[in-house]
């Protein structure tokens, strides 16, 4: 019983340590997490939706194209007028590039014109790790039936080059577009291209 | 930025402390403070965007280096792209790992001139958990062969580009490009420039084809793929860098485990792997030498 116990505890630990995230196609895990305006959000309430997570950290070059070419908040609007629930997630700890508060999170949406459905605060990196976020931009899609359907980057090219938008397959409107058209998703992962995400070491 | 007062009162301050030096060094000193003040009025009042932009510079010196000092008619010429990263600072293997991305270079190259790809040296493994990056620390000569047309004419100068675009990180990523140029004379014979020992030494550090004798074969099995090495005795555990991205999680601990004449090594699927893979490629590091691994991946043990 007690060799068990120690057994269960020695794997527990071994998992905690080693993180991989959920694969595509198994059921995306569920969380809470709180936003930049105080609110809880909770994956399970926005089953019957299609869900984008955006790991985000915005003194990040990549990040930074993506918001200064205007190409994040483009895909924000888009997919959220069709119904699409999209958290932008910040797992920077206090202290690393890209943390904010409340309201300096505030403060940069309405600078940058973005609008996602929240930006969810998650400092501790729980989600971050829940997920295996590894970069920032790193992009999620959940379906209506709450299964990952994509896991990677935002786009097929892979540089800080804001011109580099405009020729780069964009894979989450790719995916997103053909589950809603109840097509399979051609590129279901891809390699996540970004800075690190900042975790409380 | 330091607002004038404050640079005032350390102008003055270095004044006090310079008086009990002669006439002709207090000039020399403040003909110097002057100048420092002047480049703190100029930093001040330059737009931001360019300090952006210098600020990369900060942290890594790139130079476009050649292997020989002149280019020899029907000879091959050995260029490189040299950085210096300031300690703490890196940059990118050909496959990054789990974040960064890769230098890359675009030429502009006289006539009949052509240059190969990168001949990439060996990276490291570096860890921040839980990520690990593939990349150089320190000094990295990034070697690239040009082709000569023939009929060069001795006592031409040539001049060759470079416009290097990277990435260096430390805690945080930084974005550089570079337009570098270097000038050669053609001439009969070449000597070797003060850089061949680098180019020499970066060699060392290039991949090798498997030795004859080796055999190295690649099997899935549950959550991993077992590379086996029959590479007879090994003093060190060898490490395997995938070219591919997605084949293999790059965090994950490689496992060693003893074989009957070698040894398997464990690498943990990537959780981006959602059909089975047909080839693993890469090098495996033994003992400081890189050597290519390109082998099928065998679809044997039915688990998965």
């Amino acid at each position: 019983m007690k060799t068990n116990l120690l057994y269960s505890l020695a794997v527990a630990t071994v998992f905690a340590g080693l993180c991989y995230g959920q694969k595509v196609g198994e059921p995306a895990p569920d969380f809470k997490a709180t936003d930049s305006n105080g609110q809880m959000h909770e994956l399970s309430e926005y089953r019957g939706k299609y869900v984008v997570l955006e790991w985000h950290n915005n003194g990040c070059p990549y990040t930074r194209k993506h918001y200064e070419s205007g190409n994040m908040q483009h895909l924000q609007k888009a997919w959220t007028s069709r119904g699409v629930i999209w958290f932008t997630v910040i797992s920077s700890a206090p202290g690393q590039q890209g943390y904010v508060t409340a309201q300096q999170e505030n403060e940069y949406l309405k600078r940058m014109n973005a609008i996602p459905t929240a930006a969810l605060l998650d400092p501790q990196g729980t989600v971050g790790r829940l997920y295996a976020a590894k970069t920032t931009p790193h992009m999620f899609i959940i379906n209506p039936d709450g299964v990952l359907i994509y896991d990677g980057a935002i786009d097929s090219r892979a540089t800080t080059d804001q011109s580099d938008v405009a020729t780069a397959t964009n894979y989450v409107s790719q995916a997103l577009e053909e589950a809603m058209a109840g097509k399979p998703v051609t590129t279901p992962t891809s390699r996540p291209y970004g800075c690190s995400v900042k975790y409380a070491r | 930025m330091v607002p004038p007062s404050e640079l005032r009162k350390a102008l003055d301050w270095h004044q006090m402390e310079s008086v009990s030096l002669g006439t002709p060094h207090r000039r020399v000193i403040r003909a110097v403070l002057y100048f420092l003040v002047l480049v703190e009025i100029a930093r001040i009042l330059l737009p931001t965007t360019a300090l952006a932009q210098t600020h990369g510079e900060e942290h890594v010196k790139v130079e476009l280096i050649s292997e020989q000092e002149a280019i020899v008619p029907h000879q091959h010429l050995q260029l490189g792209i040299r950085f210096d990263l300031e300690e703490g600072w890196h940059t990118y293997w050909v496959n990054p790992g789990d974040s960064g991305e890769p230098p890359r270079i675009e030429w502009t190259l006289p006539t009949g001139f052509q240059a190969n790809s990168i001949e990439w040296p060996h990276p490291t493994r570096l860890s921040t958990p839980p990520f690990v990056d593939y990349g150089y620390e320190h000094q990295v000569l990034l070697p690239v062969l040009i082709r000569t047309p023939s009929g060069l004419a001795e006592g031409l100068t040539e001049k060759m580009i470079a416009h290097v675009r990277y990435l260096i990180c430390r805690e945080v990523c930084i974005p550089g490009q570079k337009e570098l140029v270097l000038k050669l004379p053609v001439k009969d014979h070449g000597s070797a420039s003060s850089n061949a020992p680098l180019f020499e030494s970066t060699r060392r550090r290039l991949p090798l084809p498997i030795p004859k004798g080796w055999n190295i074969s690649a099997t899935p099995d549950g959550k991993e793929f077992r590379l086996r090495l029959r590479i007879g005795k090994v003093i060190a555990p060898p490490e395997f860098f995938p070219l591919e991205p997605e084949q293999i999680e790059n965090a994950a601990p490689q496992n060693v485990s003893a074989t009957p004449g070698g040894l398997d090594l464990h690498l943990r699927k990537s959780n981006h792997l959602l059909k089975p893979i047909s080839r693993m490629k890469g090098l495996i590091v033994v003992a400081g030498t890189a050597y290519m691994v390109d082998v099928p991946v065998l679809q044997s043990s039915g688990r998965d």
